[in-house]
Formats: C-alpha cells, structure tokens, sequence
C-alpha cells in the first residue's frame, strides 16, 4: 500500500504531524503535501479541461502534483480543518482542481447522469478533519465526491482518531 | 423589499452563466417594485462591499454554481470571512444552478446550504435549485435567454413572499431522476449525438484535441519497497 497526504492543515499542527508521522509509518510508500506551502487556486469554472485543453486545467500552479498523486498512489488521505461543519475552503479548493480527471463526456451510472472518466482508476480517498465537523454530513459528502469520479470513499475520521484508517487501507 | 445578491461563481462575471441567472431573477424582483444589489465573489475587490451588505441588510440571496456536491471554494472562503449576525432576523437563501439535469444532484449542496443560516445567527429563508444550465452561455443570448427566463417568474414570487415557498420549489427543480426511458435514449444513438456536439463546441472554442485525451497517462504508479 502507498499513500498520497494531502494536508490543508499548517505542517507545524502537532495533531497533523501526530496523523502523517502515523501514516507514513504504517505504508510501503508515501507522499505529503503541505497545500499552505503551494500555490493552488479555486476552481474558475472555465471548462478549459474539459472543452478547450482536456484533461489539464487552465490555471498553471501546483494542483498538477496533486492531479498526478491522485494517479500514481493506491490510496488518498486528505487532512483538512473545518468551516461550518463541512471541510475548509483550502481543502474545498483542492477537491474542485479535480474535475480534469473527469471528461466532459456523459454517461449514466446508478441512475444518475454523470461525467465518463478520464483515467482507467480506482481513486480512493480518506478524510481526517480536525475542529467541529459534522461527520455525518462529511460522509455523506465524501460518497458524492467519490462517485463523480469512479472512486470510493474509505471513510471520515476526527484526526485525533487516525488510527482508525488503518482499518480501511 | 431589498434584496442583497451575493455571486458565489468563480467565473468572470461576463462569462457567467450564475450571472445571467442573476440578471433574470433580479428582473422578476424589480417588478414588483422591489431593489436588488449584485456583489459577484470573483472579483475579489468587491469581498469587502459584499461582507458589508451582508452585515447591512436582512435579505440575502447567494446564487452559486454546483461544484463537486457542494457550493464552490471561493464561496466558502468568503463564508469564513463572516461573523454571526449580532441580532436574528436576517434571513438567507439560496440558488444552486447545476449542469446535469437531475434535481437529486443537488441535494448534498442544499442539505449543506440547510444548517449554514443558523451558524450565522440567520434564518433560512430556502434554496431554489435548477439544473440544466450548463449551456447557458454557450448557445447564445436567445437560446441562452431561454433557459434563464423562468428564473424572472422565480424573482416575482421570491419577493411576493419573502422566501422560496417549498412549494415553488419543488415545482421549479425539475425531476429528481430522469425516466428510464430518457435514461436508455442517452445510450446508443444518444451518446454518439452528445460527443458529436460536444466536440463541435471544444472546435469552435480551439480545441484541436480529443475530449478524453489523457495528459497524465505516462504517470505510473508508485512502486512498492521490496
């Protein structure tokens, strides 16, 4: 098993670092980013990675790694703080600088209309959040996320608990 | 009535499909005789002009695209630039414009956009939700203006009431699910037709690649210690 950690957290957050040093201690293989050390911009809603340069977005920062990890590692741990009970907008941006790994193409799965996908992968992703989450509602969000791009969602942890992850990867 | 409209899209306001919806239903509020003000979060100068008129007035409308399930991270940046009204009786609603057809798509925004008022010392005042916008701009300003016309009706009775009636509503999103029968005709001759006009629309905009190309393909897996 490798990992892919993507922290919106400060690196210097001692719960953050307790969870990465716990992480990557458990896996073969591992990656962290520290998103407050990048630059990663919001999602324009331009469509260029769908309609004008597919697959590749038109804003040119560091959400490539990102984009790229999400290919190369079995698994994506995603450590984020909270806003409003839901994930915090650094972490909110992070997530909508996905949409290149979807085509603009549709297709119907389970009902629902959604966006073939771009890449033949099974992306799964964790999420760890410190502060007042609402975790029922994080899960809920998490299966949603995942669906629209062909992923699973291996479920939503307090930070404090991420031992409990390892049940999952 | 004064209605405080706040734009939670990320996209230039002239290229905007949330813009043209705004101008639609801010058309149906002036009817009656009522006054809107536009802020539009994409441009960040006016952050500071927004965050007054939020604090300023008691009606408050955010009007933002669906962006993977949720409302769009600038918009939540702008959120968590807010304080709690000090006193009750501002009221805040919403407007989900989506892509897909489906109102169902929506539903994990608007469970979210739900419980965000009262985290605000606010009220909640509904969410209207709408979907097949994504070629609002794309076919022009007839056929475009077209698809955001019934929002001016929408603007008429949101200020009739004060609120979105969930009543109204429900009317207005549209089916949850798409009838099997709809569903089928997507496969076959349906999908060849989808990924024939949508390559038209990427030529006509400059794309000279494949839709589903795949950049990142050369990227290859992270091999395991031995």
């Amino acid at each position: 098993m490798n990992l892919m950690i993507v922290s919106t957290l400060p690196a210097n957050d001692p719960q953050a670092q307790k969870a990465v040093r716990f992480l990557t201690s458990k896996v073969d293989c591992s990656r962290v980013f520290y998103t407050e050390e990048m630059k990663i911009s919001p999602c324009l809603g331009c469509n260029a990675c769908w309609l004008k340069t597919p697959g590749k977005c038109a804003l040119h920062d560091d959400y490539e790694q990102i984009l790229k990890g999400c290919l190369q590692y079995d698994a994506v741990v995603l450590l984020s703080g909270t806003s409003f009970g839901f994930i915090h907008s650094a972490m909110k941006n992070v997530i909508d600088r996905l949409l290149p790994l979807a085509t603009m193409y549709i297709c119907v799965q389970d009902g629902q209309i959604r966006h073939v996908p771009r890449y033949q992968k099974d992306y799964r992703f964790i999420l760890l959040y410190s502060g007042k989450g609402d975790e029922e509602y994080l899960k809920y969000w998490m299966e949603r996320f995942t669906l629209n791009f062909y992923g699973k969602s291996l479920g939503v942890f307090p930070l404090e608990k991420c031992e409990e992850t390892l049940q999952c990867i | 009535m004064h209605l405080t409209i706040i734009s939670g899209a990320a996209r230039p306001q002239s290229r905007s499909n949330t813009a043209r919806i705004i101008e639609a239903f801010s058309e149906g509020i002036h009817a009656g005789g009522h006054t809107t003000e536009v802020w539009y979060l994409s441009d960040r100068r006016q952050w500071g002009q927004a965050r007054s008129a939020f604090e300023k007035n008691e009606n408050i409308l955010f009007a933002l695209p669906l962006y993977v399930e949720n409302i769009p991270g600038l918009m939540l940046e702008f959120l968590e630039g807010l304080s709690p009204k000090e006193k009750p009786g501002t009221k805040m609603a919403f407007l989900i414009q989506g892509g897909f057809p489906e109102a169902s798509q929506s539903r994990c925004c608007e469970r979210f956009l739900k419980t965000l008022p009262q985290q605000l010392n606010c009220a909640h005042a509904g969410t209207l939700i709408r979907g097949n916008m994504f070629g609002v701009r794309l076919l022009g300003k007839k056929l475009g203006g077209r698809l955001v016309q019934p929002f001016t009706d929408m603007g008429r009775l949101f200020a009739e009431y004060g609120e979105f009636r969930p009543e109204i509503v429900s009317g207005f999103a549209g089916p949850e699910y798409l009838p099997e029968k709809q569903l089928r005709q997507m496969g076959g001759m349906g999908n060849y037709i989808q990924r024939w006009s949508m390559r038209i629309v990427a030529r006509r905009l400059g794309c000279r690649e494949k839709l589903d190309a795949k950049p990142y393909h050369e990227v290859s897996p992270v091999q395991r210690k031995q």
